[in-house]
């Protein structure tokens, strides 16, 4: 449906507020056209910064910004082409749900029925048909979440981006959401720079994410290598629960806890005691306690009728080596 | 829970709210009483109902000549202080000024000083400027005491303004002038609005500025309002008072109809 996604780098960009502190720090990204592209992280890491500099929202100190080749570092907000949409979704409150989708269209001067067109075609694929006349006051969160996605898609921009969009929803809305952005990105090819906090929703619905931290990026990966190949202590500790192992100097060894296996005591393995049990439908968490006095996590998936351990029984654990990740810093 | 049980909170919040209403607009009625009075001077209790007093106050070309120019005055003030109000708020909440606290407090110090001293320094500015009095003055005395209340009532809503709409506008390919217009501007308008219409009622009542700024044949309603009384206190007063207060609630009505303050209450 769109052809015209766009790649997007950013080249050593570098943003101050205050000339000391490091909001982003010497960043370099490379999205490919019509890639789901996720940027994690705590709040305060950059990651919202970073995005509000691909939409020009914030100036850049250092470094450049290109999209679909062309560098836009200094080119205006207005005249950027992009989608956005906000955590507060930022619906123009005073305009009906048809005017809000329209206002892009309008501003590039599309013939009215045109406009008219691709408004209810928008609303359509949004599945909010029949709302055109209401006012964003009137409408749930996850209905307003709609309209900001097809005021943001109805111009079919090269690039999305996506600021913590589903952070204001609920549990369970916020999953179909996850599900619904995911198939809309894809059905129209478009580039998508997604911010959010919440490493799940990261690895559910990204091609690749991007990990900051302290204004730096840590690690850039499909969202098996982030979560199986963590690169530094930061990254492991983020995403997923791990077990942390401190090396030499600052080295570390780590392994997830689903990777740990337990077995009867003597038949070799890392002996030691159930310390506590975490029945959690799925699965079950326990912590154990080796002998040496380190205490580990282990997942157990909660197979056939498997009765969970009992408090204080002796175990042995046991793991492959090549699930054993080595990190730095 | 029956409805019909006697709740003493409920009856107590009932009286307190009738007090305050008799309380605010008992003179109102005792003015419509003695507008419609028939005896040549103001007593009571009323002894009939005649429109003399209303045939009297608009027959007479100096109470006509005064509500003529009130309300242009009015009119004036109320588009002046709407630009001045809403820009300077606009630059206190927006554009980054240092000592903006300090600045807001200057714009809303005329009404913290009696506006009798207000209308007395400007008379006295005017007099050695050498302007003189001329109705541009009059506005311009009057629009300084009025735009704090525009002010006031936009710095409320730019308060809880969220940019990130403007933003919206921004990466949807509004330039700034048009994001103004389309966005800004309709969204801090019950604000300005809101504003606007104390400025009219604050200049269309006013009495100490105008009274030194007004020239013989050139007074202002309230002015010569004030005159006629004190030689003269008959039902053409309470006529006059019952012809401003309708005309001020008109252009509350007017302008609730024609701008709406309701349509844009929830932001």
């Amino acid at each position: 449906m769109n052809t015209t996604s766009a790649s997007i780098r950013l080249d050593a960009v570098s943003k101050s507020y205050d000339g000391r502190v490091m909001a982003v720090d010497d960043v370099t990204l490379d999205i490919q056209p019509g890639e789901f592209f996720s940027l994690l992280g705590p709040s305060g890491c950059g990651k919202t910064t970073t995005l509000r500099m691909i939409a020009g929202f914030e100036s850049v100190d250092r470094g450049r910004v290109v999209v679909g080749g062309t560098d836009i570092t200094d080119v205006p907000v207005h005249k950027r082409d992009m989608g956005m949409v906000f955590q507060s979704y930022a619906l123009f409150p005073h305009r009906t749900v048809a005017e809000n989708v329209a206002f892009g269209l309008r501003m590039r001067a599309l013939p009215k029925a045109e406009i008219t067109e691709r408004v209810k075609a928008a609303l359509a694929l949004v599945e909010l048909t029949g709302y055109e006349d209401r006012r964003p006051g009137q409408l749930s969160g996850g209905q307003q979440q709609r309209v900001a996605l097809a005021r943001a898609t109805v111009i079919r921009p090269p690039v999305l981006l996506c600021d913590e969009p589903l952070g204001a929803l609920d549990r369970k809305l916020r999953q179909q959401m996850q599900f619904e952005l995911k198939q809309l990105q894809k059905q129209l090819g478009v580039t998508l720079v997604f911010v959010t906090h919440d490493q799940e929703e990261a690895l559910a619905m990204s091609d690749r994410i991007a990990v900051m931290n302290a204004g730096r990026i840590e690690q850039i990966g499909t969202p098996a290598e982030i979560y199986e190949r963590p690169k530094t202590r930061f990254v492991a500790d983020f995403i997923g629960e791990i077990n942390l192992f401190d090396g030499v100097g600052s080295s570390a060894s780590a392994i997830r806890p689903e990777k740990v296996v337990i077995g009867a005591p003597g038949n070799g393995g890392l002996p030691g005691r159930i310390e506590t049990a975490n029945f959690l439908g799925g699965h079950t968490l326990y912590r154990v306690t080796a002998d040496d006095g380190r205490q580990i996590l282990v997942k157990e998936t909660n197979i056939g009728d498997r009765p969970t351990r009992a408090i204080g029984e002796p175990v042995a654990l046991s793991w492959d080596p090549a699930d054993m990740v080595q990190l730095e810093g | 829970m029956s409805a019909r049980r006697f709740d003493a909170g409920r009856a107590g919040y009932f009286a307190l709210n009738g007090a305050i209403v008799t309380f605010l607009l008992a003179p109102i009625a005792i003015v419509a009483v003695f507008a419609v009075n028939p005896t040549p001077y103001i007593s009571f209790p009323p002894v009939g109902v005649t429109l003399r007093w209303f045939e009297k106050f608009f027959s007479s070309e100096d109470f006509m000549n005064a509500l003529w120019l009130s309300l242009q005055v009015a009119v004036a003030v109320l588009v002046l202080s709407m630009l001045i109000g809403a820009a300077c708020a606009l630059a206190l909440a927006r554009g980054n000024l240092p000592g903006a606290r300090v600045l807001t407090a200057f714009f809303m110090s005329p009404l913290m000083l009696p506006a009798i001293l207000t209308g007395l320094a400007l008379f006295q500015i005017y007099l050695l400027a050498g302007i003189g009095r001329p109705v541009w003055g009059l506005i311009m005395g009057h629009t300084l005491v009025a735009v704090p209340y525009v002010l006031r009532t936009t710095l409320a809503v730019l308060h809880n303004f969220d940019r990130r709409i403007e933003e919206a506008a921004a990466i949807l390919g509004a330039s700034p002038v048009r994001i103004f217009f389309e966005v800004t501007l309709p969204l801090i308008r019950p604000g300005v609005v809101a504003g606007g219409i104390f400025a009219f009622i604050v200049s269309f009542d006013q009495f100490p500025i105008s009274l030194f700024l007004v020239l013989p044949k050139g007074e202002t309603l309230p002015v010569v309002l004030f005159n006629y009384m004190k030689f003269d206190l008959d039902g053409a007063i309470a006529a006059a008072s019952m012809v401003s207060i309708v005309m001020a609630i008109s252009v509350v009505l007017l302008l609730e109809k024609l701008i709406g303050l309701k349509a844009y209450v929830k932001l």
